[in-house]
């Protein structure tokens, strides 16, 4: 399931199960390209796996509490719990390493 | 309008060489030269622009003795060549701009001598030396040889500070001479950005190459010869998205990989985190050595502040010199407890580390943000580089500072990247602090050289390399440029034989580029990409380049459409922050400037290219062909 950021939610959203967050930005290409690939994920994972879209740009609070240094940077959650983060567009075989981790 | 995009075949240098070396030798066999008319033919392998071959016939099987004069007695080469009725000889250091003298005669029959002249044009590398100060006693005829880390290429400077080497290819990485005296370096093949480049060329200083190890997914920084003659060479794990966190061993005969150690294996990214950390490059591997007696390897990781030692076989870790603050407990086993009545400080950043015969270890410590803590770090007016020579007790895991040179000199002396140490012997040493940078006013610089003189001209850029015996200076060249490292060795090699002739090999593989696994929806134009994103194809023997710029935040893809397969390769337009830069070699200065490469491994046949920006696809009208 994607979504983009509903800030209020966010904390309940990653305290339970399988998160993928990805810190993006509009003005970015390989951003661009890893929703396409993030897309295609989901439609594997469905409702296993939560995929939550954060602006890089508007939430400047979420880069500095997750110490994200630039864009796009995929970090996966387990319960709340960090378990693995790339930074730079990542092919798809990466990304499904870090989501089966957390399974 | 044009039909294509430009586009230029571009032959390996091994190719080239190959060609103008037939066409010198056919040439010779068709004339008539002799000792006292000979063939002369300036810089013909097109590296070294102070370098040349003489080719002549004796009526006797004879050795020659050449010696190349320096503008004082102190400045001659010299170097005898083995028996023979054709002789075939490379003419190493020459100056710059000069009507060089070239002394050649039967070996022991001085009184037969010819002196040959060879005018040499004013080269790029020849005003780049500030000073040197040393003897012509302590340097004999050895140079120190400088490899690049800016647009200014390699240069090797005598004992007056002249320069007698001067590369036109920007070849880089370190460079070391192989025990059958020629010397290996990195290609000028470039092969990812910004520095990865497609292997190791062994060649003669005189410019000719015989081998290229080819590296799979690009060689970085540094490489050594084991006691069996393979290769240990630093390259990337791109199949994790990772770089600069790996090494291959390379068979000696065929190139091939035999064998990949991944530094994840031992240590956990993001156990350590120096002031230039990433996530991508999270090691930054800058050195790699073997070490005989314990059968180890050592890496140098700059953005983890550690030297890491690791079994050979097992690939088990050993140990870590480095600051402990910070790391996970599970390494602390690892660390060492500082002792001694002396000095200490542990390094940061630091390039370069060795092991001597007594089982010490050194590195140039950059001492970059001089601290694991971020509240603590330095300001670059407020630090220091310097060599460094640590004594380790395995048994006890103790360490202590037994020499250092560099600490008491400061800002002048503070390189922020690159450099290096060697050891000669007991006591003496060489430091070479190659990546100071100072702003117009005389600050050192916070930004990392390449980046500093591409922001601000007035920024001038300074190598200094020390070499001191018992703490007594014995050397120093000051240079304005930055360069990565420095070596000390003979242009003409006691143990090689200096130049052979025939057709360069080129081993190995450049292993697959990784292709995106993902389609982007596309409208198929039928057009050529326009002319505004001034797109150019080199396609070469075993790779193609695709140059373009795109607009920051492009989605653009590069495709290759044969009739059996599309292969895609992602082209990223993202400026994003500046990562570490240990060579800025091969930079431009326009940030719209894209560079793909991709091998022809895995290829097979005809490939259409085609490049879809943002949601349109457009044609280039070149084919590849692998």
């Amino acid at each position: 399931m994607i979504k983009e950021l509903v800030k209020e939610d966010f904390a309940t959203d990653l305290a339970q199960g399988a998160v993928l967050v990805d810190f993006y930005s509009k003005t970015c290409g390989p951003c661009k390209m890893l929703s396409f690939i993030l897309k295609d994920i989901d439609k594997t994972y469905g409702e296993k796996v939560k995929i939550i879209k954060v602006d890089f740009e508007e939430n400047p609070d979420l880069i500095e509490e997750h110490d994200v240094e630039g864009y796009p940077t995929l970090i996966m959650f387990k319960d709340g719990k960090e378990l693995s983060r790339k930074a730079g567009l990542q092919q798809k075989p990466v990304i499904i390493n870090m989501i089966e981790e957390a399974l | 309008m044009a039909k294509t995009v430009g586009y230029e075949f571009k032959e390996h240098l091994i190719q080239k060489q190959a060609k103008a070396e037939a066409a010198m030798l056919k040439e010779f066999r068709n004339g008539n030269f002799t000792m006292e008319k000979p063939l002369i033919k300036y810089n013909p392998y097109f590296v070294n622009d102070l370098a040349a071959v003489m080719l002549f016939r004796t009526e006797e099987e004879t050795a020659i003795t050449v010696r190349v004069l320096g503008k004082a007695k102190e400045g001659d080469f010299y170097q005898t060549f083995p028996k023979g009725k054709e002789h075939v000889l490379p003419i190493v250091g020459l100056y710059s701009n000069y009507e060089n003298k070239i002394e050649v005669y039967p070996y022991q029959k001085y009184s037969q001598k010819v002196v040959h002249t060879i005018k040499t044009p004013e080269v790029a590398g020849a005003k780049l030396v500030e000073y040197m100060e040393t003897t012509p006693e302590y340097m004999q005829d050895n140079v120190i040889f400088l490899c690049p880390a800016v647009s200014d290429l390699a240069i090797a400077v005598d004992y007056a500070g002249d320069v007698r080497l001067n590369f036109t290819v920007p070849m880089v990485w370190d460079i070391k001479r192989s025990p059958n005296g020629n010397i290996l370096l990195g290609s000028e093949r470039l092969m990812k950005m910004p520095y990865f480049v497609s292997g190791i060329y062994e060649m003669s200083p005189v410019g000719k190459i015989y081998k290229e190890y080819r590296v799979p997914h690009g060689y970085h920084h540094d490489q050594i010869t084991l006691p069996n003659g393979d290769i240990a060479a630093l390259n990337c794990d791109l199949d994790n998205g990772t770089v600069e966190d790996m090494a291959v061993i390379i068979d000696k005969d065929t190139g091939h990989v035999k064998r990949t150690i991944k530094f994840s294996n031992f240590i956990k990214p993001g156990s350590q985190k120096s002031g230039s950390w990433s996530d991508e490059d999270w090691f930054h591997c800058n050195a790699i050595w073997y070490d005989e007696p314990s059968n180890s390897l050592t890496f140098s990781g700059r953005h983890i502040n550690a030297m890491v030692n690791i079994d050979f076989d097992t690939e088990e870790l050993n140990w870590i010199i480095s600051d402990p603050e910070g790391w996970p407990e599970e390494y602390q086993q690892f660390m060492f407890k500082p002792i001694g009545e002396g000095e200490f400080d542990w390094q940061y950043e630091q390039h370069a580390n060795l092991i001597t015969p007594l089982g010490d270890v050194m590195c140039f410590d950059n001492h970059h943000y001089g601290s694991q803590n971020p509240d603590k770090y330095l300001s670059a007016n407020d630090s220091f580089s310097r060599g460094v020579k640590y004594r380790i007790d395995t048994d006890k895991m103790e360490i202590e500072q037994l020499w250092q040179y560099g600490k008491e000199r400061g800002k002048e002396f503070f390189s922020p990247y690159i450099c290096n140490v060697l050891y000669y012997n007991e006591g003496h040493y060489l430091t070479h602090s190659g990546g100071i940078a100072f702003d117009g006013e005389g600050n050192a610089s916070e930004q990392l050289g390449p980046f500093a003189k591409i922001d601000d001209p007035s920024v001038t850029l300074e190598s200094i390399t020390v070499e001191t015996i018992n703490d007594e200076k014995v050397l120093e060249l000051k240079v304005n440029s930055n360069y990565y490292r420095a070596n000390k060795f003979t242009l003409y090699s006691k143990d090689g034989n200096n130049l052979s002739l025939g057709r360069g090999q080129l081993l190995g593989s450049l292993g697959e580029t990784p292709q995106m696994d993902y389609d982007i929806p596309a409208e198929d134009t039928g057009e050529l990409l326009p002319e505004k994103h001034q797109a150019h194809i080199t396609d070469e023997v075993d790779m193609f380049t695709f140059e373009s710029k795109f607009e920051k935040g492009q989605l653009v893809m590069l495709l290759l459409e044969s009739e059996k397969e599309i292969r895609r390769y992602f082209i990223s337009t993202s400026r994003g922050e500046r990562g570490a830069m240990c060579t800025g070699t091969f930079l431009t200065d326009d940030d719209r400037d894209t560079r793909t490469v991709v091998t022809k491994e895995g290829l097979d046949g005809a490939y259409k290219v085609k490049v879809i920006v943002d949601d349109k696809k457009y044609d280039t009208g070149i084919t590849i062909t692998a």
